[in-house]
């Protein structure tokens, strides 16, 4: 098409262009001055005091250990499981539609009712879970003080694997059978064929998985703030949330800002890295 | 379907499914249940099942305890009022990117893309101090407007777009058809199905959102349901029949929108692993 319709083109990107201007790049501008300067509105300039008191500051450092655990955690998880999941459910399988979308439904929740059902149903007094593993024989514990970080890292596997399941889902039907069928016929067994096709040909997908997943773990903040509220003894204090309490009870807008850019620079630094192993492992048949 | 499975694989398959499927079923079917429990049944050392009879009367006593009817509208207005901003700009912006060409086209296509590495917490205290000093903190329009559009609905729209024919855009062009008359008219309507996912999975998923609604609220009234009950629950936190009732009304239209179109959700969540 000509450029005769330039002007008609920028025009439609008018919105655009001041919607993301205003709400992304003004505040990532900000986000970025802000981590210099201190003060209740962040309208003082420190220079790099906010950079050196991270470097001393055994709460973050805390924090940041808890919150790469709890990101490998769902992501390994989220990687096994779904993939484990969608091999079942991709198997001819009579309701296999309706277990598809069984597993499917936690993550359709808000990560609000996530939060408040297992807390209810972790409960040491109230909960129902230490009373059914109780009545199955299984030992029973006080969820989130004796375990607390691997507890909530199993809600939010308890919430994701669907979507995973579903995203591998999708990459297995996108492997033709042609594949599994040759392999068969020159006597590979199943192990064989799920590690030397499936799951090299599901590469792609296991890269987008665990891409995102490290995104979404590392700045996961509900499961703090509504199940553990941080404890107990900061041992679930993960990165959001610790941010979220020095932006808005502790009003340190610049420190906050300072934390959030580096968890940026973090989280930018993990995803290229994921990104050229990915390159690399990638095969063609 | 390669081959047969054996008989024995078959169960072990079954057992499997139905023990995954009973792990995310169950604990939503006990939030049904207590949130028709009595108050003091929700207290027992002993928890309860299910309900010695059931009570609906939660629901009313929910109503009392809190502004409920306050949540309901204001996730109604926000996650609708966003919905509806993404139908109108995604599909538009979609479609500059796929059919027109321009100066700088792929500078400003990378500019936009470039946001999707942006999350929520990076913007979350400069978009507070921007909404401050516009005394949008407390309102519906601080709540939508962070969320207009997003890049993500924009890449999909554009994907969609792009196989549509130059042509049926150029024959309209020659019948003396407006710009905006095309995309309407020509355009839109190729792109339903698409957009039908768009809206479903923004709507959902903006129902279900935390972290902004709880920085942007500072009253009660102008909660959104998510909000409202974590931290009704926060307040009164010895009543879960009616925090569980709050959480089944909160889950009730995501619920029927997945059993009214559940291929649309498997296939939205197709699309957003092919960027």
């Amino acid at each position: 098409m000509s450029r005769r319709y330039a002007l008609t083109a920028y025009l439609f990107l008018l919105p655009a262009f001041a919607f993301f201007g205003l709400m992304y790049y003004t505040p990532i501008v900000n986000i970025i001055a802000n981590s210099f300067r201190t003060g209740p509105r962040a309208d003082t300039f420190t220079g790099l005091d906010n950079f050196t008191r991270v470097l001393s500051d055994q709460a973050v450092h805390n924090s940041f250990v808890i919150t790469l655990i709890f990101g490998a955690g769902t992501t390994i998880g989220a990687i096994v499981i779904g993939l484990a999941l969608a091999l079942l459910v991709d198997k001819p399988l009579h309701g296999r539609v309706v277990f598809r979308a069984a597993l499917l439904v936690p993550y359709l929740t808000s990560v609000a009712i996530v939060g408040l059902l297992w807390r209810n149903i972790l409960d040491p007094q109230l909960g129902i879970l230490n009373r059914v593993l109780d009545s199955a024989g299984l030992p029973t514990q006080a969820w989130l003080n004796t375990n607390p970080l691997a507890t909530i890292i199993g809600v939010t596997l308890w919430m994701n694997v669907g979507y995973t399941m579903v995203l591998f889902l999708a990459g297995l039907q996108g492997i033709p059978d042609v594949y599994h069928e040759a392999a068969t016929i020159d006597g590979a067994n199943g192990r064989q064929r799920f590690w030397r096709i499936t799951l090299p040909l599901l590469a792609p997908t296991t890269l987008f998985v665990s891409v995102m997943s490290v995104i979404s773990g590392l700045q996961a903040f509900a499961q703090a703030y509504i199940i553990t509220g941080g404890g107990p003894a900061d041992r679930t204090d993960l990165y959001i949330f610790h941010v979220f309490n020095v932006a808005f009870s502790a009003r340190d807008f610049g420190y906050a800002s300072a934390l959030s850019f580096l968890l940026l620079l973090v989280i930018i630094a993990f995803t290229v890295v994921q990104l050229r192993i990915g390159r690399r492992g990638e095969v063609q048949y | 379907m390669l081959q047969r499975m054996s008989p024995a694989s078959r169960i072990v398959s079954y057992l499997l499914l139905v023990i995954a499927g009973a792990v995310t079923v169950l604990p939503l079917i006990y939030m049904l249940s207590l949130a028709l429990q009595t108050e003091a049944e929700t207290l027992s050392a002993d928890p309860v099942l299910w309900p010695e009879s059931m009570q609906f009367g939660n629901f009313q006593e929910l109503f009392k305890r809190a502004p409920f009817g306050n949540f309901i509208l204001n996730s109604l207005i926000v996650a609708g009022g966003i919905t509806i901003a993404h139908l109108v700009f995604d599909p538009l912006v979609g479609y500059v990117f796929a059919k027109y060409q321009f100066p700088l086209k792929n500078t400003i296509f990378l500019f936009l893309l470039a946001t999707l590495m942006v999350p929520l917490f990076v913007r979350m205290i400069p978009l507070y101090t921007m909404m401050s000093n516009m005394g949008w903190i407390n309102t519906h329009q601080g709540l939508i407007a962070p969320f207009l559009m997003d890049a993500f609905g924009i890449f999909l729209m554009r994907q969609f777009i792009q196989p549509i024919p130059d042509d049926l855009i150029q024959a309209a062009r020659i019948d003396g058809a407006s710009e905006l008359r095309i995309y309407w008219k020509v355009i839109l309507p190729q792109v339903k199905p698409a957009m039908a996912v768009l809206g479903l999975f923004t709507f959902v998923f903006q129902w279900n959102e935390f972290l902004w609604p709880l920085v942007a609220t500072t009253t009660e009234e102008m909660r959104t349901i998510p909000v409202g009950l974590t931290l009704f629950n926060q307040e009164y936190f010895t009543l879960w029949h009616l925090t569980a009732a709050g959480s089944v009304i909160l889950f009730l239209p995501t619920a029927v929108l997945f059993l009214l179109t559940q291929r649309y959700f498997v296939r939205g969540i197709t699309l957003s692993g092919i960027k």
